[in-house]
C-alpha cells in the first residue's frame, strides 16, 4: 500500500472533465426543483384541503424513500411501462441524463417546498395585518410582503438543501452517467487506488460546497440589506 | 403483483438487514455526534479544530464517495497488512455491513454534532444555576438537568438524522450488502420486472420512515408532558 501523488495529478484533470455534467445536474434540477417546490408550497398554504393533501402525500412519499431508489425507479422502472414508452416524454426517460434530472428534481422539490413553507409561516403576523390595514388585497400581501421576507427566512435552510443536491448528483454515476464521481469510479476500477482518487475528488466536492456557502451568504446579506443598522448620523 | 411471488422472503430478510444497519449506525451516530459536540464545547482549541474538520469533511462530501472510500480503502489496507504475515493472501475486506454502517454513521454523526452542540447550548443557564444552588455536583447537574433538557431540544432534528440514516442504508447496496435494493437487483435479473421490484423497495423504505416518524412524534409528546396542563 502506498500513496501515489503522481496518480492524483494524472487523474484529477480526467475527473474534472465531469465537473460540467455535475454542474448541469445541479443547476437544472435545482431550478426545476425550486419551481416544483414553489407550486407544492402554494398548494400547502392554499387553504384548499384537497390541494393541501395532494402536496402532503407527495412530500411524504418523496421524503420517505431514498433518492437512489427514486433514481432506479425512473431509470430502470419507467421504461417497463407501455404508456411511458409511447408517450411524448420518452426521449427524456430514454436518456440517463434526463432520468437523473427528473429524479433529482422530484426529490429536491419535496424537500425545498417544506423549507419555503417554513419561511412563509415565519413571516410576522403584524406585518400582514399592517398590509391589510393599508388596503392591500390577499395577492398583493403575498407578493409584496410575504415573498421577500419568507425568501430571506428560508435562505439558510435552502442553502443546505442545495449542498445536499450537489451530493445527490454523485448518485447519477450509478445510472452510467460520467459525472465526476462516475469518472472517479472507473479510474479506481482500472488503477485500484481508492485513496488517491476518492480523497482528491472529495476535496473537489468540498471546494464546491465552500463556494455554494459563500454564494448563499452573499445572497442572504443582499436580501437582508435593510435589516443592517447603519448607525445614527 | 404475480412477479413478486417467491421473493417475499428475500425482501423480508433484506429489510432485516436494513434494520440491523440502521440500529448499529444509530448507536455509532450518537457516539460520534456526542464526541463531536463535546469537542466543540470543550474550549480546547485543538479538539475544537479537529471537530470542525470532521464536520466540514463529512458534510461536504457525497455519501457514496465516503462509502466507496471506506470500503475499498479499508480493503487495501487490510490486504496489505495481511500480506505481511502471509503473502499468499490476495484480497481481504472489511465486511460491507460494517464498512457501510461506519460510513453512514460518520456522515450523519457530523450533522448530529451540530444538533447536540446546539441543544446543549440551548439549556437555560437559570436551570443550571438553580441546580447548583440546590447543591448538586457536576455529575448530577449533567444527568438530572442538562441531559433531560437537551434531548427535548435535539429531538426534532435528531428525528431527521434518523430518517437520513435509514435512507442512506440504500447506498450500501452499491458495495454489495444484501439489503432490499440488492435483493431487488437479483429479483430483476430473474423476473425482468424492474418497476414492481423498485416500487417494492420504495414501499419498504416508506414503512421504515413512517415508523421512525411516529416514534419521534410519540417521544416528542412524552418529552413535552410537563408543558401540558393537567385538565
Amino acid at each position: 500500500m502506498s500513496f501515489d501523488v503522481s496518480l492524483i495529478f494524472s487523474a484529477l484533470p480526467k475527473m474534472l472533465m465531469g465537473i460540467g455534467l455535475t454542474f448541469q445536474l445541479l443547476v437544472l434540477s435545482g431550478v426545476l426543483g425550486l419551481a416544483l417546490a414553489i407550486v407544492l408550497m402554494l398548494m400547502r398554504v392554499s387553504g384548499k384541503w384537497y390541494l393541501d393533501w395532494l402536496a402532503q402525500a407527495y412530500i411524504y412519499v418523496f421524503r420517505g424513500t431514498p433518492i437512489l431508489v427514486q433514481i432506479f425507479i425512473v431509470y430502470y422502472g419507467f421504461p417497463q411501462l407501455e404508456f411511458i414508452r409511447e408517450g411524448i416524454l420518452w426521449p427524456i426517460f430514454r436518456d440517463p441524463f434526463g432520468c437523473a434530472i427528473v429524479a433529482l428534481t422530484l426529490n429536491t422539490g419535496a424537500y425545498v417546498s417544506e423549507i419555503l413553507r417554513g419561511g412563509v409561516l415565519g413571516v410576522d403576523h403584524g406585518i400582514l395585518e399592517a398590509g391589510e390595514a393599508l388596503g392591500l388585497n390577499r395577492r398583493q400581501r403575498f407578493t409584496y410582503l410575504t415573498t421577500p421576507i419568507a425568501a430571506r427566512l428560508a435562505l439558510p435552510a435552502y442553502g443546505n438543501d442545495v449542498i445536499s443536491l450537489l451530493k445527490s448528483t454523485a448518485l447519477a454515476s450509478t445510472i452510467t452517467l460520467a459525472d465526476m464521481t462516475g469518472i472517479a469510479r472507473s479510474i479506481v476500477a482500472q488503477t485500484y487506488a481508492p485513496y488517491e482518487i476518492f480523497i482528491s475528488l472529495a476535496i473537489v466536492y468540498m471546494i464546491i460546497t465552500f463556494f455554494i456557502q459563500k454564494l448563499m451568504a452573499r445572497i442572504e446579506r443582499w436580501l437582508g440589506r435593510y435589516t443592517v443598522r447603519t448607525g445614527q448620523t | 403483483m404475480d412477479v413478486l411471488t417467491g421473493w417475499w422472503d428475500d425482501f423480508f430478510w433484506g429489510s432485516v438487514v436494513v434494520a440491523q444497519v440502521f440500529l448499529a449506525s444509530l448507536v455509532l451516530m450518537v457516539i460520534f455526534g456526542l464526541i463531536g459536540a463535546a469537542a466543540k464545547l470543550s474550549g480546547n482549541r485543538i479538539a475544537h479544530k479537529i471537530a470542525n474538520g470532521y464536520t466540514i469533511v463529512f458534510r461536504g462530501t457525497p455519501e457514496i464517495l465516503v462509502i466507496l472510500l471506506l470500503y475499498f480503502g479499508s480493503a487495501i489496507a487490510l490486504t496489505a497488512i495481511a500480506q505481511v504475515f502471509s503473502p499468499e493472501i490476495k484480497f481481504l475486506d472489511v465486511p460491507p455491513f460494517w464498512a457501510g454502517t461506519i460510513a453512514i454513521a460518520l456522515i450523519v454523526g457530523s450533522y448530529a454534532t451540530e444538533t447536540f452542540r446546539g441543544a446543549f447550548l440551548g439549556v437555560k443557564p437559570g436551570s443550571i444555576e438553580a441546580a447548583q444552588a440546590l447543591g448538586m455536583n457536576g455529575f448530577q447537574v449533567f444527568f438530572y438537568v442538562r441531559v433531560p433538557e437537551m434531548w427535548r431540544l435535539a429531538l426534532p432534528a435528531f428525528g431527521n438524522h434518523m430518517l437520513s440514516l435509514i435512507k442512506d442504508t440504500a447506498l450500501i447496496s452499491i458495495i454489495g450488502l444484501n439489503e432490499t435494493l440488492f435483493v431487488a437487483k437479483q429479483a430483476i435479473a430473474t423476473t425482468g420486472a424492474p418497476f414492481i421490484m423498485y416500487i417494492m423497495v420504495g414501499v419498504i423504505y416508506l414503512g421504515f420512515s413512517t415508523v421512525i416518524t411516529l416514534t419521534v412524534m410519540t417521544l416528542e409528546y412524552y418529552g413535552t408532558r410537563h408543558m401540558r396542563s393537567a385538565a
